[in-house]
């Protein structure tokens, strides 16, 4: 074979549907962004008119829009911590001994993570329920309680994040575990006999050489939780009054649901946008880092 | 959950202990701390199984029951009467199958991304990243559009083809693919190994972990698969198992317990992926003696 | 994470990107491809075979349904059965493409935003000529005709209803002295007051937080509209306000519970809600859910204000407008509109028809909460056709009633932002 085209031979098909599938429609929605495109658009094209920026002037002056932005912020700084920090230390302790019970215990941790949205919604509907669910009765056993889990804007934000972090960690501790694999066990033996404590030799020689893993891992949960949606949109819907809605779930509520195409597109160019620029001062980061 | 972070601390054994006493056989204290957080995070997938099995009346049963009573299958046997059960399974598995055919493509390109170096590597790969970043609302329309305009609609292959490929996989496989030692397969040129050999008898095996990762992966997402079934399905006999069963949701109110049952049913068999496959993640290869 | 479920749960009408892909797309929308096997024969007699979309799991129950259709007139239909949580998806990448069927179901929710589409084809009395079942006469007042018009024009026909009326635990309102269902809301508030008073966790009535029609009913119910004589949405009239004092009054009463996640099937089978305004589906979660609590429950009508007029629900059939077999989608919704066929669909789904003549069969008349549920029909009206009801003026509507009710916001400054929210949202 010949070693120039050799990489283009590569990343050529999987490049190319992914320009067709992913990176075609975000251009599209840049022009949609700039047109009046409903329902009607849509089966006439002769209908659809072009409005400039007033999609995006609109979209700026909507109180639910920023309500929804810093609803997104506070999942993104309460979940992005939390499933990255709670899947590496169950990778760390799982990956302590390959036993037939610790298999076990990786599938239980594993279990979240292939639970159906549907199922999620029903069972933690359930056990939220202010006044039938499991938690409360619970509660009500040792006097306390009725808490409002879901019904209180001040803390469904929290209880919704705690049910995506409960389903988002198996994915990224699997994920972990298989970059422990890549951990060579001369390393941790070479620090066990210098009578370097587990904490330490976790901290100073495994951890540095996960560097990849959580940068990975870190991005692509930093993505995932700026695109917050699933979770809420079954739980609350984004209630009780807009307390629970990301910014995802704001774009499908007021743009797709009402076919307001070009208002929605607009909001998901803006989504987009602040999605790219994280990612790439979070890679710039990172990779000074990894240079020095 | 947030137990493992404190009693993380006790598995800690002070520096002074005799090494042999470190590494004993039984790590039982982490055993029991990660049993303890094991089963508070299987509870609501254990409940979903229960309520599956128990008849309604006692799922609406106040205080709760942990244990059912009366055990039924009888949802589970309507599940399969009332859907087309043996046509979705079939066409469910064919779009697994297609599925993994994108794996491939996405090994492929990770090892590209990772171990080349070539003009325009860093654009293409940033408008690899990109795709990830896009808002999933935003791609439907365009992408029926194109798979209309190729003639793919109604096919089996145009189901599979909008997932086939994804960024967050082509990422997964780069990052990994790095750690792989360029100097093993520089020795394999050498021997005068051909690239389409190197990526099969080397990159691939080395990269065992991360490939059994997304193998469950692209596991779960062709057998989840339900939009591009439903979009590109101009006959029904083309759908899959996850849209048959959401054609059992009724407008308003659905039985809850049939749901249940349902999400159990889809559960099972990715479950036995996982555990068959996560020996392969943990089977992990001896990077020692090479560097 | 990145993988498939968020791609599912998030739905539906992706973007419409169109514009220039439309364009280039729209060569191929002339060939009606959907209508597969069709071999595009549109000669003067009607042929098929017809691709009818139908809602939620019924492709069974429908193929039965018009299999004495196909025998008597060689029309050959096929079923395609769309999950009701994705007709948004699967409308909107049909009127993207131009490829849809030929029949479809449409839900009175979304009727008005797929007619905007002009996806779905006309149909004034020239092109309904000849079908007789399909005269708008032989249908509940509430969906015939002008009633489902869009800006004036007719695109369907009615096909199942759906209603509301008073749900009540008989043995518990006579346990507390109730020996009759409420006739009016202002008995309704008083006895739902109470009943609250049995104790910590018990309620007299329950008002879903999400359900947007319901103030919508108790505005009629005390004589008013939430459209005005021109056609466009006005909240600001004394019966809106009325309807306002009874909503927020069962809360500030202490009646109902103000947990948004509240189950009603829970709530009325364990009797801490014990009376509430639902639809039939709430009778069959009932009777699947405490099959022992027999007799011990029933409907009644709506309470009155002035009158009791409950909300009609439930779908139309619509003809696409591309379709290369108007005549033959024509002859089947005349087959579906006829009463036998309407009964004969009751009897296999459980849906309420829409043909007055099949409401009043014995089928239907003999189970006495069906009589109920048909004589509410007879007094129901649709939410009124403004574009995106549930994303728009519903929710508005919603916002502001729960926000006065459950954050405790002033009345006329939650009615102002309301007020504001909905002008110039029109039924035109």
């Amino acid at each position: 074979m010949r070693p120039r085209a050799t990489p283009y031979v590569l990343v050529g098909p999987a490049t190319l549907l992914l320009l067709a599938f992913g990176v075609l429609p975000i251009l599209v929605a840049g022009a949609v962004s700039l047109t009046d495109l409903d329902a009607a658009g849509l089966g006439d094209v002769s209908r659809v008119r072009g409005v400039g920026l007033a999609n995006y002037a609109e979209l700026f002056g909507d109180a639910a829009f920023w309500q929804a932005m810093r609803n997104t912020a506070f999942y993104v700084v309460v979940g992005v911590p939390s499933v990255v920090v709670i899947s590496l230390v169950i990778a760390l302790l799982l990956n302590r001994s390959q036993s037939r019970f610790f298999r076990f215990l990786r599938s239980l941790y594993f279990l979240p993570a292939i639970t159906g949205i549907v199922a999620i919604a029903l069972v933690w509907g359930y056990l939220y329920n202010t006044q039938f669910g499991l938690v409360n009765y619970l509660l009500s056993l040792v006097g306390l309680g009725p808490v409002p889990w879901l019904s209180s804007p001040g803390l469904v934000k929290v209880s919704v994040a705690l049910v995506a972090i409960w389903r988002g960690t198996g994915l990224n501790t699997v994920i972990f575990l298989a970059a422990l694999q890549g951990v060579p066990k001369e390393y941790l033996e070479a620090a066990a006999l210098d009578g370097a404590s587990r904490l330490r030799t976790t901290w100073s020689v495994v951890l540095p050489l996960l560097r990849f893993a959580i940068l990975f891992v870190t991005v692509t949960t930093v993505i995932a939780w700026l695109q917050f949606f699933d979770e809420a949109f079954v739980l609350t819907k984004g209630g009780p009054l807009g307390a629970s809605t990301s910014i995802s779930l704001f774009l499908f509520q007021q743009g797709f649901a009402g076919a307001r195409f070009g208002y929605a597109s607009a909001g998901s160019v803006v989504l987009f946008v602040v999605i790219a620029v994280i990612t790439v001062l979070q890679l710039r980061g990172r990779r000074s880092d990894v240079e020095y | 959950m947030s137990s493992t972070e404190t009693l993380a601390r006790p598995v800690v054994t002070p520096a002074a202990t005799p090494a042999r006493r470190r590494r004993r056989r039984h790590p039982w204290v982490t055993g029991v701390v990660l049993s303890v957080g094991a089963l508070a995070t299987a509870f609501p997938f254990a409940w979903m199984i229960v309520s599956a099995l128990k008849p309604r009346r006692e799922s609406m049963a106040y205080p709760p029951h942990l244990l059912p009573q009366q055990l039924t299958l009888q949802y589970f046997t309507q599940l399969v009467q009332q859907l087309d059960f043996g046509r979705y399974l079939l066409n469910t598995l064919a779009v697994v199958l297609i599925s993994m055919v994108g794996l491939l493509l996405m090994a492929m390109a990770g090892y590209g991304f990772a171990k080349f170096t070539f003009r325009g590597k860093e654009p293409i790969f940033f408008l690899v990243l990109t795709t990830m970043m896009i808002p999933v609302q935003v791609t439907m329309i365009p992408t029926y559009l194109i798979l209309n305009g190729m003639g793919l609609t109604n096919t089996l292959v145009g189901i599979a083809l909008p997932t086939l490929v994804s960024a967050f996989g082509v990422f997964l496989f780069r990052q990994f693919m790095t750690t792989i030692p360029t100097e093993v397969i520089e020795a394999a040129r050498i021997d005068g190994a051909g690239e389409g050999r190197i990526f099969a008898r080397i990159v691939l095996p080395m990269s065992r972990p991360i490939l059994a990762v997304q193998v469950v992966l692209t596991f779960i997402t062709g057998w989840n698969s339900f939009l591009w079934p439903l979009v590109i399905a101009s006959d029904q006999n083309l759908y899959t198992l996850s849209v048959g069963i959401a054609l059992l949701n009724q407008q308003v109110a659905t039985n809850p317990s049939l749901q249940m049952a349902a999400a159990s049913l889809m559960v099972v068999p990715v479950l036995v992926v996982f555990v068959v496959f996560q020996r392969h993640i943990v089977q992990g290869f001896a990077l020692s003696g090479l560097k | 994470m990145a993988n498939s479920s968020v791609r599912r749960a998030l739905v539906p009408a992706g973007l419409a990107a169109v514009l220039a892909l439309a364009a280039c797309s729209s060569g191929g929308a002339t060939t009606p491809q959907a209508t597969s096997g069709g071999t595009g024969s549109s000669s003067a007699a009607p042929t098929g075979p017809l691709t009818v979309w139908v809602m939620g799991d019924a492709t069974t129950k429908f193929d039965t349904l018009v299999a004495p259709f196909t025998q008597s007139t060689g029309i050959k239909v096929k079923t395609v059965a769309i999950p009701w949580d994705s007709v948004d998806q699967k409308m909107t990448t049909a009127v993207a493409s131009g490829d849809g069927p030929d029949v479809v179901q449409v839900g009175l929710s979304k009727l008005r935003t797929y007619a905007d589409t002009g996806a779905l084809l006309t149909l004034d009395d020239a092109t309904l000529a000849g079908h007789a079942n399909l005269a708008s006469s032989n249908f509940l007042d509430g969906v015939a005709g002008k009633a489902t018009a869009v800006g004036g024009k007719v695109v369907s026909v009615p096909w199942i209803a759906d209603t509301r009326v008073l749900f009540y635990r008989s043995d518990i309102l006579s346990a507390a002295g109730i020996s009759t269902p409420p006739a009016t809301w202002d008995e309704l508030r008083a006895d739902a007051k109470k009943l609250a008073a049995r104790g910590a966790g018990k309620y007299g009535y329950y008002i879903p937080q999400w359900d947007s029609p319901l103030p919508v009913e108790m505005t009629w119910d005390f004589g008013g509209d939430i459209i005005g004589a021109d056609g466009k949405v006005n909240f600001d009239t004394p019966e809106f306000r009325k309807a306002v004092d009874l909503y927020t009054g069962l809360y500030a009463d202490k009646s109902v519970p103000t947990a948004g996640d509240f189950d009603q099937t829970q709530g009325f089978v364990s009797g801490a809600a014990p009376m509430l305004v639902s639809g039939p589906y709430l009778a069959a979660a009932i009777k699947d859910a405490a099959p022992d609590l027999a007799g011990k429950w029933s409907v009644a009508q709506l309470p009155k204000g002035t009158t009791n007029t409950s909300l009609l629900a439930g779908s139309n059939m619509a003809v696409w407008a591309k379709t290369a077999h108007k005549d033959a989608a024509l002859a089947l919704l005349d087959y579906l509109s006829t009463p036998a066929t309407q009964v004969k669909w009751f009897q296999l789904n459980g849906d309420l028809p829409t043909a007055k003549a099949a409401l009043a069969d014995s089928a239907l008349t003999s189970d006495p909460l069906v009589s109920v549920y048909a004589a509410q029909l007879a007094n129901a009206k649709i939410v009124p056709l403004v574009p995106n009801w549930d994303g728009a003026t519903g929710k508005a509507l919603l916002d502001a009633l729960n926000s006065i009710a459950l954050k405790g916001t002033d009345k006329e400054t939650a009615l102002t932002a309301l007020f504001a929210a909905t002008k110039g949202q029109s039924i035109g």
